[in-house]
């Protein structure tokens, strides 16, 4: 049964995961200038660092495209369906579920082992100066991490209703609405800020996105 | 006689407007059971709460001997439901979903399968969104039947169809239930079509069941008398009077229910002759039986 959920999620999902695999292991590569940078200067390492901070962000990026896209394909056709053909096949509802997310969580390994992949490559081509490392394994697991986060986040309003989906949407709405009411009334009031420090900022449950995103660092 | 589906009052709500409320099935195992019903009557609803896909306010459901919705795995394993409109995955092929199917079900009998993909001249290479309404309608068959099921729902599976491939689609499913004898509950409202291949009936209307019966009481119960010299006031009849027409001169049409031979010895008493028994077919009588449902004789 495993097989057959990879199978029909890998039919559906492949060309944006081909597409995001290539992306994954691009942006490493790419990122981190091949040469040798033992003998530059110290204005040039900053400057070469603060390159390297501002692509990083792409890895976070490409993490949620990544979980939203193969979370959307999971159960895009099912919902198409109204679920009756899952409804209808003989295992319970959380199995059905379980294997879905799992097969979407296995699918998630392509990206993840490229960018691996392609962060040992650009590791190995590049000479760097004294205090300066790479963490392509540390930058690998985060990458998975957030990809994991995103897609169980998006698994979790996808597998349900339009209805759920519509509730999540409208509370960032009226969030967002509250906030300009706010702003426009001159109260100096901010309550977004806040709320997406409470979400991004550690604790938080998506603060494996904030932060620096650093192949390369000291 | 056991029974394949039990249902007891069943009451399930929709909305504000419509509800099956005190809903009574009884399908015989090994029968084949036509549940007709005009459009929004109710069918497909109770088919999904057959399927454990919709859950009940109140009663019972007991499909092969489990309940429904505790025990809706395993007995969705020994199920094989064709649903009013197709809803596998469009962008497989038919072969990936023959195997897809294949996967879910213990009993899956592949040779079965590829017999009657061959017999519905299926191409196993052909998406499902590129299938015509037809080819659609063989293979969600070939999917219910190649499973093996000890119940066959079937949920309008020939709606739509051209008589062509309607013959395919009934045709292999007699000869599956002549074999299994397995139960069959279908829905329809093609009802010339339940008229030959079912031994028992149940009619929905507005959510409730009008009647349930076996077929060869259904067609011969309900008739239509030519009557001279009615009684204004029929008294208590042996019958059950379902309408009654004037005709020519001094007679009347009564379309009765419940009729049987000796039931004519009413007629002398009331000073009436009974001219003609004519037999209804089994459309005429479902459009009568509805009626009298809707407008109940005083």
């Amino acid at each position: 049964m495993f097989r057959t959920m990879l199978f029909t999620q890998w039919t559906w999902a492949r060309n944006p995961l081909l597409v995001g695999t290539l992306a994954a292991f691009a942006i490493p590569v790419i990122s981190v200038h091949t040469g040798d940078l033992a003998s530059v200067d110290g204005f040039t390492v900053r400057t070469y660092l603060e390159t390297l901070q501002t692509v990083g962000i792409a890895y976070p990026i490409l993490a949620g495209v990544l979980g939203l896209v193969l979370a959307l394909t999971a159960w895009g056709p099912d919902h198409r369906g109204r679920h009756v053909y899952a409804l209808t096949l003989p295992l319970p509802r959380w199995q059905y579920a379980l294997l879905r997310y799992t097969a979407g969580l296995t699918l998630l390994a392509l990206p993840v082992i490229a960018l691996w992949v392609a962060a040992l490559v650009a590791s190995a081509t590049v000479r760097l100066p004294v205090g300066l490392s790479t963490y392509p394994t540390a930058l690998a697991t985060r990458f998975a991490l957030a990809a994991v986060v995103a897609y169980s986040a998006f698994s979790a309003i996808s597998a349900g209703t339009s209805r759920t989906a519509a509730y999540i949407l409208g509370a960032l709405m009226v969030l967002l609405v509250f906030q300009l009411t706010l702003t426009l009334a001159d109260t100096g009031v901010d309550v977004v800020s806040p709320t997406f420090e409470a979400i991004f900022i550690w604790p938080g449950p998506l603060a494996v996105f904030s932060g620096r995103w650093m192949l390369v660092d000291v | 006689m056991s029974n394949a589906v039990e249902v007891r009052d069943l009451l399930y709500r929709a909305g504000k407007t419509f509800e099956i409320r005190d809903l009574t099935i009884n399908v015989p195992t090994g029968s084949v059971y036509g549940f007709l019903g005009p459009n929004g009557s109710g069918k497909t609803t109770t088919i999904r709460l057959l399927l454990g896909l919709l859950r009940p306010e109140r009663g019972r459901i007991t499909i092969l001997g489990g309940d429904v919705p505790k025990e809706a795995p395993r007995i969705l394993a020994r199920t094989g439901y064709v649903p009013e409109s197709p809803h596998l995955y469009p962008m497989l092929t038919v072969d990936q979903l023959v195997r897809v199917h294949a996967s879910f079900y213990p009993r899956w009998d592949p040779t079965w399968a590829g017999e009657l993909q061959r017999t519905f001249r299926l191409d196993g290479g052909t998406r499902f969104s590129s299938l015509s309404k037809g080819e659609k309608g063989k293979l969600m068959m070939l999917l219910a039947l190649a499973q093996r099921p000890e119940l066959l729902i079937l949920d309008e599976p020939t709606d739509g169809l051209d008589p062509v491939v309607r013959r395919d689609v009934l045709s292999a499913l007699l000869d599956y239930v002549s074999q299994q004898n397995a139960t069959v509950f279908i829905s329809s409202h093609l009802i010339h079509e339940l008229e030959r291949i079912c031994d028992w009936v149940g009619v929905m209307d507005r959510g409730h069941l009008v009647a349930e019966l076996p077929m060869q009481s259904f067609k011969s119960g309900i008739k239509r008398l030519r009557v001279s010299n009615p009684p204004p006031l029929v008294g208590d009849t042996p019958f059950v009077i379902l309408s009654r027409e004037p005709g020519t001169g001094a007679a009347e049409t009564w379309v009765v229910r419940g009729w049987q031979p000796p039931m004519t010895q009413y007629f002398d008493g009331v000073g009436a002759a009974l001219r003609e028994v004519v037999d209804l077919d089994l459309e005429e009588g479902f459009v009568e039986l509805l009626n009298t449902f809707r407008q109940p004789q005083q």
